[in-house]
């Protein structure tokens, strides 16, 4: 009797113990703080809600230095990660590396654009969000000069502010949009320094890729509006952040670790998942805040001005948004802002008419469209 | 008869006395540091177990921290040299990048065949890192321009030159837009211990040049004058010692050795020159540390090297085994030096017993 | 745009950046003066950005904000007056774990107040009629903190007390010859120890100005290297209350002119502006007045003990 008491309890705890170790866990290496209310922090928002989601169990490891990737890599597959994200460009190269090594854990690199049998990669990208915002901008600003400072003349940021200016240009056409490069992910100085430049020569809306609010905070100092980056940043300036792109790195996390789970995603498929991820897969959202499209204090001024389109006719500003919103969220995506034609402020055609982008050229977009002013480093 | 304790002090500490109260500076530490593992939960024991076992309890820990501990060691040995003559060399960072240029430069631009490449790096970046050390020294004997502003400023110089390079003229045509140079060919690439990181022709070279630099220190005329300079400035004057001469030799060999550092980041662990706070993660500050910690001698900078290479490494398993904040590794490094600071005082003062008759003055006992 | 109007912003901007920079300067002018380095000054700004963020967020009291970056100031740079006049530890050392620890507590202990606007921001002033003075008005009457006016007035008190008073005679005694004052019957450790507290309480200042005037908000790392800038700025003044103003203006329009001009210069070569030009100003300050050293105090950077000399 006492023995078969004994094994019963012995089978409920190795049961419970096996149970535990069947739970997947799951690794993040970030590059900065999951403080700094920007990349990271949205990251680490996106890794808690798949957490709750989906029961398993994560761990993360911030301000990572990009050589070091490997060294964290080794340290949580040493701990039991089966599954791991790498949340930044630099990390590539370490984490292919890795992945040779450790042909039985999965890897997952945001965006890169090198795979391998057990390495995906994702990324989630606001170039469609930008455009919504040009719009915004082209019909608040009253001298036609629009802000934007960006970190790193890269084409990731580079397709950011060509899609903005797009979408400037579609409302004002001889709008300007001027930028300043500070050349740090984050640096509120050298935000504040940039911005205060922009207002200097004239700006009165702004835009901007930097981790922080800083941008806003100066902008709103003067009573000028702009948009908010990454994180809800509505709170910063209730009365002067219109709109913003935000980002749901959950939508991504959440997906593709359900397929690792099902045994749909293995250490053998994974070299042609590459996450592309917009507006119509919920992974981008247009807002100032979450469920906060535009600003209600700025309605009635977009609901003013109105433009002629070629395809929805004349149309407020506001109801285009709505509906520019609408084409590229439904799954049939019916609207790119680089639909041609299009020519950079050179004269060059870069799209000839009646086509699209394809997903190399703007991954790797280094011209600036027409309408940009300042500093391009690398232009072509 | 009474006994009683008399502080008394001694110029001079022994080696030995110097080891014992750095390690006591160390331990104190790591106990400060327990109540900072109870406030997030993890049992100090825990920790202190998993970072021994996971840096020198196993040979890949062991790697990872002789990993970290090469441009330490010669930044280290090149900066003891330069804190031998006081000359307060801030600037190892920017030396280091300097180096890193040269190497990025040679490996990718130039066509010198297989095995001669990497010698090259080496060579233009020693000449590199010399280059960008020796002018703040002409600076300071020539126009009195204070060696801390200059290295200081000249480390800023250097981080955005290298950010001009790889965002503009040297930015890579594989790397999609993004900010770094191509990837340097097989040939410029240092061969690893198997199964480990470890570039061990960098780490051969550190050791070889700390040889070299206490050769030079106490066997050559160079040597000798570099000490008098640093002991007492008045001293090399009547002596005749050319300033000149013997602060551009020393900023020539610390600067050097730093841009040796760099090299051995670029052909050793990156492969292709990227932004520069990813390259250099304060090492070059790092390394004033470890200068001072081995009391301005070439041979210690190795060990007190390793001793941070522990330290970085245990930083990493704190962050990513035991799950504490990133920033706790400041903190850790702070207090770790903090005590060891704290510790010097016992350098310079022994405490001696006494036997002592009262009315009679004290004799010194033991 | 017109050049009075290129000319108030530059100078609006100088004010508004090299504020922090000033009063963090004169703080450490007195410190070396001493004869003490304080390598520390990165990490007393963040913490006292975190302490007047966070005091000026739950009290909303900015200038209770300030007053708790000042006292954390104190605090560090008593630990560091403490170690290295007391302890008679290496002072660049000793800075330099400061500047560590206090990163990495600012950062530990500011988990949590990031992404919050914070409420009670201090407000910048504009002074009736003096700010309708055509050019000179707008340009350094118009829109500007108190911090900064504070700190102006303070580097002319500090000027005057170093080169006009008793003290300021017995504070470069001590730090150019420290056996002779402490001979004349000057206790060099105390004042050291005020110097260097002093310099910690500015520096606390500094830090706090970031988080609750130039930047009203809270995220890690916020003090950006402006310690390390300080420390050169202590120099390029020639450790004199007046000159840092100057330095401290200059900087502050090199750095803002580094994004003005970037239309016209690559972006990366306009940031070492400000770096490479400390360098030259020295060499040429240098090439003028090759017999006159008008250098560090001598005893900056030793300790000092009785009877050693």
């Amino acid at each position: 009797m006492k023995a078969l008491r004994w094994t019963l309890v012995a089978l409920a705890v190795f049961g419970v113990v096996g149970l535990a170790q069947a739970k997947l866990k799951v690794g993040f290496i970030y590059v900065g703080p999951i403080g700094d209310y920007g990349w990271t922090h949205a990251h680490n928002e996106g890794r808690l809600i798949a957490e709750k989601t989906l029961g398993i169990e994560t761990v993360y490891v911030e301000s990572v230095p990009e050589g070091e990737v490997e060294t964290y890599i080794d340290l949580l597959v040493r701990q039991g990660c089966r599954v791991i994200f790498t949340t930044s460009f630099g990390f590539m190269d370490g984490t292919l590396a890795a992945a040779k090594r450790y042909p039985n854990v999965i890897f997952a690199h945001c965006s890169g654009f090198k795979r391998a049998p057990n390495m995906m990669s994702y990324m989630a990208d606001f170039y469609q969000v930008y455009y919504l915002n040009g719009l915004m901008a082209g019909a608040l600003t009253k001298t036609g000069k629009i802000g934007y400072v960006g970190a790193f003349p890269i084409p990731e940021v580079k397709r950011h502010i060509n899609a903005f200016t797009l979408g400037v240009r579609a409302i004002n056409p001889r709008a300007t949009v001027h930028v300043r490069w500070i050349y740090e992910w984050y640096s509120p100085p050298a935000a504040k320094e940039a911005t205060e430049a922009l207002i200097a020569e004239g700006c009165d809306v702004f835009a901007f890729t930097e981790d922080s609010p800083t941008v806003i905070t100066v902008a709103a100092a003067k009573g000028f509006p702009s948009f908010g980056h990454y994180s809800p940043m509505y709170d910063f300036a209730p009365a002067y952040v219109v709109s913003g792109q935000l980002v749901h790195w959950d939508k991504i996390y959440v997906e593709f670790l359900k397929g690792v789970l099902e045994g749909k995603y293995t250490t053998k498929n994974l070299a042609h998942i590459d996450y592309w991820w917009l507006l119509s897969q919920e992974a981008v959202e247009l807002g100032a805040k979450r469920g906060m499209v535009i600003n209600p204090r700025h309605e009635a001024a977009l609901k003013a001005v109105k433009v002629k389109t070629p395809d929805l006719g004349e149309i407020s500003v506001y109801d285009l948004v709505y509906a520019r919103l609408a084409q590229m969220g439904a799954p049939g995506v019916s609207f790119d802002p680089f639909q041609g034609p299009v020519k950079d402020r050179k004269g060059v055609l870069r799209v000839p008419e009646g086509f699209w982008l394809s997903y190399d050229a703007l991954i790797t977009m280094e011209w600036a469209v027409g309408g940009v002013v300042g500093p391009w480093p690398g232009e072509p | 008869m009474s006994w009683r304790l008399r502080l008394e002090r001694s110029v001079t500490p022994s080696r030995t006395t110097v080891l014992l109260v750095s390690l006591l500076g160390v331990v104190a530490a790591l106990v400060f540091a327990v109540p900072v593992f109870w406030a997030y939960k993890v049992s100090p024991w825990t920790a202190y177990t998993t970072i021994a076992q996971r840096s020198f309890g196993s040979w890949a820990g062991f790697m990872e921290v002789l990993r970290r501990a090469i441009p330490l060691m010669l930044c280290g040995v090149g900066l003891a040299l330069a804190f031998r003559a006081r000359f307060w060399n801030i600037g190892a960072e920017g030396q280091l990048l300097a180096g890193a240029v040269a190497a990025t430069g040679v490996a990718l631009f130039t066509k010198i065949p297989a095995p001669w490449l990497l010698p090259a790096m080496f060579g233009a970046g020693f000449l590199a890192g010399a280059l960008w050390g020796a002018v703040p020294a002409v600076l300071r004997l020539k126009l009195g321009v204070n060696e801390v502003i200059s290295t200081l400023m000249l480390n800023y110089v250097m981080i955005y030159i290298v950010e001009w390079l790889v965002h503009g003229p040297w930015k890579g045509k594989t790397m999609r837009g993004f900010a770094y140079t191509d990837f340097f060919p097989a040939a410029a690439q240092l061969p690893l211990i198997p199964g480990s990181r470890v570039h061990w022709p960098t780490l051969v070279i550190a050791v070889a040049a700390a040889l070299v630099v206490a050769l030079v220190l106490s066997r050559t005329r160079l040597g000798y004058e570099i000490r008098v300079v640093g002991q007492s400035t008045d001293a090399a004057r009547y002596a005749g010692i050319d300033f000149l001469k013997v602060m551009v030799a020393v900023m020539v060999l610390s600067g050097g050795l730093a841009g040796l550092a760099g090299v051995g980041e670029m052909a050793g662990v990156h492969y292709r020159l990227r932004s520069p706070t990813h390259i250099s993660m304060g090492y070059g500050y790092t390394a004033i540390i470890v200068a001072w910690l081995a009391r301005g001698s070439p041979l210690a900078a190795l060990f007190t090297a390793l001793l941070f290479g522990l330290i970085f490494a245990a930083g990493d398993i704190m962050k990513a085994s035991l799950q504490l904040p990133a920033q706790i590794v400041g903190v850790f490094n702070g207090l770790i030096l903090f005590f060891i600071i704290g510790s010097e005082l016992l350098l310079y003062w022994r405490i001696k017993w006494e036997r002592g008759w009262t009315g009679k003055p004290g004799s010194s006992g033991s | 745009m017109d050049w009075q109007t290129w000319l108030i912003g530059i100078v609006g901007r100088a004010l508004a950046y090299g504020t922090p920079l000033l009063w963090a300067t004169l703080g450490e002018v007195y410190a070396e003066r001493a004869g003490v380095v304080n390598l520390g000054i990165e990490g007393m700004m963040a913490m006292g950005a975190l302490m007047a963020f966070a005091t000026a967020q739950t009290t909303g009291d900015p200038w209770l904000g300030l007053l708790a970056a000042l006292a954390v100031g104190g605090v560090l740079a008593l630990l560091h007056a403490f170690l290295t006049v007391t302890l008679r530890a290496n002072q660049y050392v000793s800075g330099l774990s400061l500047t560590l620890l206090g990163l990495g507590l600012s950062g530990l202990l500011g988990r949590g107040w990031e992404g919050i606007a914070l409420r009670a921001p201090l407000p910048n002033v504009t002074i009736p009629g003096l700010a309708s003075i055509p050019l000179l008005g707008p340009m350094l009457f118009q829109d500007e903190s108190i911090l900064t006016y504070l700190g102006l007035l303070l580097a002319v008190v500090l000027w005057i007390v170093l080169w006009r008073t008793r003290w300021g005679i017995v504070i470069r005694a001590v730090g150019e010859a420290p056996g002779a004052a402490d001979a004349v019957g000057i206790n060099v450790a105390l004042v050291r120890y005020l110097c260097v507290v002093l310099g910690g309480l500015l520096a606390g200042v500094a830090g706090g100005y970031l988080s609750v005037v130039y930047r009203p908000a809270w995220t890690e790392g916020m003090s950006a290297g402006m310690g390390w800038v300080v420390i050169a700025l202590t120099i390029f003044a020639s450790w004199d209350p007046l000159q840092a103003v100057g330095g401290a203006l200059l900087f502050g329009a090199l750095y803002h002119l580094s994004f003005r001009l970037q239309q016209w210069v690559a972006p990366e070569l306009l940031k070492l502006m400000p770096y490479a030009f400390a360098i030259v100003v020295l060499a040429f300050v240098g090439l003028g007045k090759a017999q006159r050293r008008r250098g560090a105090p001598a005893g900056l950077g030793l300790p000092y003990v009785r009877g050693e000399r």
